[in-house]
C-alpha cells in the first residue's frame, strides 16, 4: 500500500476523524471499562480475526495513515524509533530508566500531598510520573505563555475534553492567557456549503464543549487563534531562554529555534495540564545537554534554497536528533530574524517536525542558541548531511502526485501552513494581483485560500484596503481556519485538486507542492506547467 | 517452551497473566482503533491498520500488545482515553523500546485521573521482541518482569 494514500498527518488524522457523519461515539460508551484490578487476562482466542458489529465508515478506511507510522514510502516498517519529546532516548536501558526519581521542592510536594486541592494533586502526580518516564532532573516555572494544540471538538476526544472540564469546574486556570491552534473549519468563507456545514456540525459536535474549557483555563478570543502564534501580531514570543509547555508541532520547532524558548513536543493535553500547573517537567529540549546538534548539514545549493523542500530533506535523515544548519545566514541580513524573513524559517521548520519530528534546529549566525555558542553546539560523534542542487531535486522528486485525477487542473490553491504572516499576505496579494494585471485578467482562475490569524488580516485591511479589495475581488480568501484540517475532510481529494507552497501541507494531504513562482502562473492560469 | 525473561521499566506497574499479541512493527495507535473511535464499536477491538500485517483485523480488546513503539498521532492520547471509556482498552502494553511521549501521556492521564489502569512496560529490549510470539503465554509481574512461556 502506498504511504499517504488518501491523507496522513499529526493534526489531519483527528482533524478527519472529526467530520464523520457517524453516530456520537459517545453514545456508545460503556462507561464501566476494564480497569487493572479487574484486569486479568483471560487467555481469550486473540490469534482469531474479529470484525465486530459495527460497521467502519468507508471514508475512515484510510484514515490509518499519519505522521511518523514508522513505514516508508514503500509501505514497509522502517525501524525508525522516536519519543517524539524532541528527545532521542534510544541508548536508555531499564535497570537505570526506573530508578530515575524527579526532586520536588516543598512546594511541589505540598501540591502532590493534595493541600491545594484534589485536582491539583492529580494534575502533579501526571507531571511527576510523565517527568519520571523521560528522565527529568526536576519541575522549572514556565514563563512567558503557553500554547496549546487541543483545536480539535471530535467526538473522540470527550473523555480528555472532559477531564479538563472538570478541571475547569475546580477554579484551574493557567499561568497565563495561552494561545491556541486555528479551529478545524471555517464556515463563513470556506466550508459555506450545505454538505459541508452538516458534516462539521455533526463531526465537530465537541467543539463547543472544547472552546467553552479554553475560554475558562485562560485563551482569549478566537481572534488569536493560530498555529503561528510568535507572529507581531499575536504576540506570543516569549524571550530567548524561556521555559514553556507548547504544544502545536510547528510552534514547538519555530519557538525553541528561532526565538530560542525552551519546550519540550508536547502531546495534547500535557500542554494545558503544565500550564495550569505552571510548571514542567525539565527534561530533552528543556537542557543545555538536550539541546546539542548530532548532525552538521551543510546548505550548499547553488542558489536560494526551496525552504520547505530542505526542511523535508533534514526532518526525514534526523528524525528527532537535532541539526546544526550552515549555508543559509546570508539570506537572514545581519543575522536577524525579522518579521519580512521569517517566514523562511517556519517554512523550512515545519517540514523538519512533519517529516520528522525535529522539534529544535540551529542556524548558524542566524538563531539565538547558535549566534551564542556557535559549533560548540555539536556533539563530538555528529554526523554530516549534504544538501546541494542534485539531493534538493532528488528530494522534489519523491513527491508524488496523490491527486486521483492525476492529469486533470487544479482547483483551489492553499497558501498558509503554518499561518501567514503580514510579510506573506501582503507578498501573496501583490504577486497574484500584479499577474493577473499583467495577463488582463480581473480573477484567479482557482479560489485561492490564504490561511492567516484574524489579527493579521484585520492589520492588512487596515493598512492596504486597496490591495485587499483586489484580492477579494479576483478570489483570495483570508481565513483563520487550519488549512491541513480542511485537507482531511471526508471526500476531499474526490473535489478537491489543491496546491500548495506548503511542505507540511504536502506530508499531509493529496495537496500538490510547488515553489511561489510555479504557484502563481497556476492561480493565474488554472494550468500546472509542462514540466512542473 | 522453556520461560524466558526479561526486565523492563514498569511505567504504570501491575500484576497479571494473559497471552502475547505481538506487532513487530511500531503500533499505529488511532490509526489501529478507528472502528472503535469512529463507529463507536464496543464489543471488539479490531485493529483496522491494514499495514500491520501481524495485527490487523485481530481483536486488540484486552489484549498484551508487545511492539517496540506506539507511533501516530499527537491526538493519540485521547484515543487511549476513549479506548478506556468504550471498554476496549488492552490490559497490558509490553514495548521493547523506550515508550513515546503520545502513549505516555494519554497512559499516565488515564491512570492518574480516571483511575484506568492499562499496565505499561517499557525498555524491554529487541531480544524480547524476537523471542515473543503471538499466543505465548506472559506473566508481567510488578517489578517490569516479564516471563514468556
Amino acid at each position: 500500500m502506498k504511504r499517504r494514500e488518501f491523507c496522513k498527518g499529526v493534526a489531519l488524522v483527528p482533524a478527519t476523524g472529526a467530520l464523520l457523519s457517524i453516530p456520537r461515539v459517545a453514545d456508545a460508551v460503556t462507561p464501566d471499562a476494564a480497569t487493572a484490578d479487574k484486569a486479568v487476562a483471560t487467555g481469550s482466542s486473540q490469534a482469531g480475526k474479529v470484525a465486530g458489529s459495527k460497521t467502519l465508515p468507508g471514508y475512515a478506511e484510510n484514515f490509518l495513515t499519519s505522521d511518523m507510522d514508522g513505514l516508508g514510502p514503500d509501505g514497509k516498517p522502517t525501524g525508525i524509533k522516536a519519543t517524539f519529546t524532541g528527545a532521542s532516548k534510544a541508548n536508555t536501558k531499564a535497570e537505570q530508566a526506573m530508578k530515575h526519581k524527579m526532586k520536588l521542592t516543598k512546594e511541589e510536594q505540598a501540591i502532590l500531598d493534595g493541600k491545594e486541592g484534589e485536582e491539583k494533586a492529580k494534575l502533579m502526580k501526571i507531571l511527576v510520573q510523565f517527568g519520571n518516564t523521560f528522565g527529568a532532573e526536576k519541575l522549572v516555572d514556565l514563563g512567558g505563555a503557553p500554547h496549546s494544540n487541543m483545536f480539535i471538538g471530535a467526538p473522540y476526544m470527550a473523555s480528555m475534553i472532559r477531564m479538563l472540564d472538570e478541571c475547569a469546574k475546580a477554579g484551574l486556570k493557567s499561568y497565563a492567557p495561552y494561545t491556541v491552534n486555528p479551529r478545524p473549519y471555517d464556515v463563513y468563507k470556506v466550508q459555506n456549503n450545505a454538505k459541508d456545514m452538516e458534516m462539521i456540525y455533526e463531526g465537530y459536535s465537541s467543539q463547543w464543549d472544547l472552546d467553552y474549557v479554553h475560554a475558562r483555563l485562560g485563551a482569549p478570543d478566537l481572534n488569536y487563534r493560530t498555529c503561528a502564534c510568535y507572529l507581531e501580531e499575536v504576540g506570543n514570543a516569549p524571550e530567548p531562554g524561556t521555559y514553556v509547555a507548547w504544544a502545536e508541532s510547528s510552534a514547538v520547532n519555530y519557538g525553541n529555534s528561532a526565538l530560542g524558548i525552551r519546550t519540550n513536543r508536547n502531546g495534547a493535553g500535557m500542554d494545558l495540564l503544565q500550564a495550569m500547573l505552571g510548571k514542567a517537567p525539565q527534561f530533552g529540549l528543556m537542557t543545555d545537554e538536550g539541546r546539542k546538534a548530532n548532525w552538521l548539514i551543510e546548505v550548499k545549493t547553488s542558489k536560494e534554497p526551496d525552504w520547505g523542500v530542505i526542511g523535508t530533506a533534514i526532518g526525514r535523515k534526523c528524525v528527532e536528533d537535532i541539526p546544526y544548519i550552515t549555508g543559509l545566514e546570508k539570506y537572514f541580513e545581519g543575522g536577524k530574524v525579522t518579521a519580512d524573513n521569517l517566514h523562511l524559517l517556519k517554512a523550512m521548520g515545519s517540514a523538519t517536525a512533519s517529516s520528522g519530528a525535529v522539534g529544535l534546529y540551529h542556524v548558524e549566525g542566524v538563531t539565538p542558541d547558535a549566534r551564542e555558542k556557535g559549533r560548540d553546539l555539536l556533539v563530538e560523534d555528529y554526523q554530516t548531511y549534504v544538501i546541494d542542487d542534485k539531493e534538493q531535486a532528488q528530494i522534489i522528486s519523491t513527491f508524488e502526485n496523490l491527486w486521483p485525477d492525476k492529469d486533470a487542473d487544479p482547483t483551489a490553491a492553499f497558501i498558509g501552513c503554518p499561518h501567514n504572516s503580514y510579510h506573506e499576505v501582503i507578498k501573496w496579494g501583490k504577486l497574484v494581483t500584479e499577474a493577473l494585471d499583467k495577463a488582463g485578467k480581473e480573477d484567479a482562475a482557482i479560489p485561492v485560500y490564504l490561511f492567516t490569524p484574524n489579527l493579521v488580516r484585520d492589520r492588512a485591511i487596515e493598512e492596504h484596503g486597496e490591495l485587499i479589495s483586489r484580492m477579494k475581488r479576483a478570489g483570495m480568501h483570508a481565513t483563520n481556519m487550519c488549512g491541513v484540517s480542511y485537507a482531511g475532510m471526508k471526500g476531499f481529494s474526490e473535489r478537491v485538486r489543491g496546491v500548495t507552497n506548503s511542505a507540511k501541507t504536502r506530508n499531509y494531504s493529496t495537496l500538490r507542492y510547488f515553489p511561489d513562482e510555479i504557484l502563481v502562473k497556476i492561480i493565474v492560469t488554472g494550468k500546472i506547467p509542462r514540466g512542473a | 517452551m522453556a520461560k524466558k525473561k526479561f526486565k523492563g521499566r514498569p511505567v504504570l506497574s501491575g500484576k497479571l497473566e494473559g497471552k502475547a499479541l505481538v506487532s513487530k512493527q511500531p503500533f499505529n495507535l488511532t490509526g489501529s482503533y478507528l472502528k472503535n473511535m469512529f463507529a463507536g464499536e464496543t464489543e471488539a477491538a479490531p485493529c483496522t491498520d491494514n499495514t500491520n500485517k501481524d495485527l490487523h483485523e485481530k481483536d486488540l480488546k484486552g489484549a498484551i500488545i508487545c511492539t517496540p513503539q506506539t507511533v501516530g498521532s499527537t491526538m493519540g492520547a485521547g484515543t487511549v482515553m476513549m479506548c478506556s471509556e468504550l471498554g476496549v482498552q488492552p490490559q497490558a502494553w509490553l514495548f521493547s523500546s523506550h515508550i513515546d511521549s503520545i502513549s505516555a501521556g494519554g497512559l499516565i492521564m488515564d491512570d492518574v485521573w480516571n483511575g484506568k489502569r492499562v499496565v505499561t512496560i517499557d525498555l524491554l529490549g529487541d531480544e524480547f521482541l524476537e523471542a515473543v510470539k503471538t499466543g505465548d503465554p506472559i506473566a508481567i509481574h510488578e517489578d517490569g518482569t516479564v516471563e514468556v512461556g
